[in-house]
């Protein structure tokens, strides 16, 4: 366990957690989630290949063990989608609107099946490529675009009925 | 050149394309007015998105999360466990077993390096014992303080050390080839476990703190009016010096 492997994996906590809250919808098992991952990274460091992606391989790490032992679990209700438990007084407020526009975003999100929610998030919100987001789940690409392009789809709809009803009335 | 495809949209919304088929899904994009809103929308959800996860996560890591205080604990976890098979080898093997643990442990039996052999002994064998690691738990520590000081016939006592970071687990007496000792076991935050190791060491002096290596684990001892104190936790040796001070500015008998 080199340092410097060491603090490259700390950069990467932000996005670790990210993903995890998305995953767990909740910052307490999302935590408990990086914990697990960081903790099988830092074990299992001697069997990762020198050229390997950290990000990637810390994703994949992330997503067998959400796959072994969360997915068993009960979703959340829906109440407790957004984590009130989070304390926003330190920071300058982002605008109502924009608040709004989020929880939409999340509820959205939320009711995405489970296979496309991987792939928008790790595409889109983590920046990973095709080829590596198809290597994090275990999928060939093809199947990776599909889920895209469905989950995208979904998004759209979902967001456009919820969010602006009224620009629907209009068309 | 290929047909533009629905590939081809996402990988435009998510900067995955060549500069040249860049170009040609924009002029696409130019003559496809559906496509082109779709593919606005994809991009003001790409944004959302990443704004709404990120207010979601924003804010401090909490330090379980930190991949060094990870990392040192894995890094505890294999020396305790590897120096507890060690131990178990030694004694398994019975009479040449015995033999090699003598001549591995006891290179110089000068008292300090004894007292801290003996605790770095009792530390492994109990801290790594999850069910049970203590005789008497944090709610008998005057039951444990009494025991201990009559089995010693020298008063003594778990000090406090929530001032610096350690929470009091509860403790034991344990056996020494000097006679009984009493074992005070602590855990910090980071679930890491701290033993005061206490026992006479037959002269009625002082000594000063030292820190003393044991090949395994450090610690630090020192010997106060007779009573010879050791501090041994799988921390670096600078952090475990501070709490080994801060043990012995407690314990010191007020004059």
């Amino acid at each position: 366990m080199s340092d410097v492997v060491v603090n490259e994996i700390e950069t990467y906590l932000p996005a670790l957690r990210r993903y995890a809250w998305a995953l767990m919808r909740n910052r307490y098992d999302a935590d408990d989630l990086v914990h697990d991952c960081v903790a099988r990274a830092l074990d299992k460091l001697h069997t990762r290949r020198e050229d390997a992606d950290m990000r990637a391989w810390l994703f994949t790490i992330m997503h067998n063990l959400f796959i072994s032992q969360h997915r068993r679990r009960k979703a959340r209700p829906e109440t407790e989608l957004l984590d009130d438990t989070h304390d926003h007084a330190a920071r300058s407020e982002p605008s109502q609107e924009d608040r709004l526009h989020w929880r939409d975003m999340l509820r959205a999100l939320e009711r995405l099946p489970e296979e496309q929610r991987t792939v928008v998030l790790l595409v889109s919100v983590e920046d990973l490529s095709y080829a590596e987001t198809a290597s994090v789940l275990g999928v060939p690409i093809g199947t990776v675009m599909s889920r895209l392009a469905r989950g995208r789809e979904r998004l759209r709809q979902f967001t456009d009925s919820d969010v602006r009803p009224q620009l629907r009335r209009v068309k | 050149m290929d047909p533009i495809s629905e590939d081809d949209l996402h990988a435009f919304v998510d900067d995955q394309l060549t500069a040249e088929r860049r170009e040609h899904v924009v002029r696409h994009l130019r003559e496809h007015p559906d496509d082109s809103a779709r593919v606005s929308s994809y991009i003001a959800l790409r944004g959302a998105l990443r704004a709404a996860l990120a207010e979601q996560v924003d804010g401090p890591i909490p330090s379980r999360l930190n991949p060094h205080v990870i990392a040192h604990q894995i890094r505890s976890r294999r020396t305790i466990w590897s120096a507890a098979a060690a131990v178990v080898l030694a004694f398994g093997l019975g009479g040449g077993g015995g033999w090699y643990l003598r001549a591995s442990i006891t290179p110089k039996p000068s008292s300090m390096a004894m007292l801290l052999q003996e605790a770095v002994a009792n530390h492994i064998v109990y801290t790594a014992d999850r069910r049970r690691p203590t005789e008497l738990g944090p709610d008998q520590r005057d039951d444990l303080a009494r025991w201990v000081s009559n089995r010693m016939n020298r008063q003594v006592a778990p000090p406090d050390l929530s001032s610096a970071g350690y929470k009091y687990l509860g403790g034991r007496l344990a056996a020494t080839n000097s006679g009984p000792a009493g074992m005070f076991m602590y855990q910090n935050e980071h679930n890491i476990r701290l033993t005061i190791f206490v026992r006479p060491v037959g002269i009625d002096g002082n000594a000063p703190i030292e820190h003393v290596g044991s090949g395994v684990l450090d610690g630090f001892g020192w010997v106060s009016k007779g009573i010879g104190y050791s501090v041994v936790a799988a921390v670096p040796s600078d952090e475990l010096q501070k709490v080994a001070e801060e043990v012995q500015r407690l314990v010191e008998p007020r004059a």
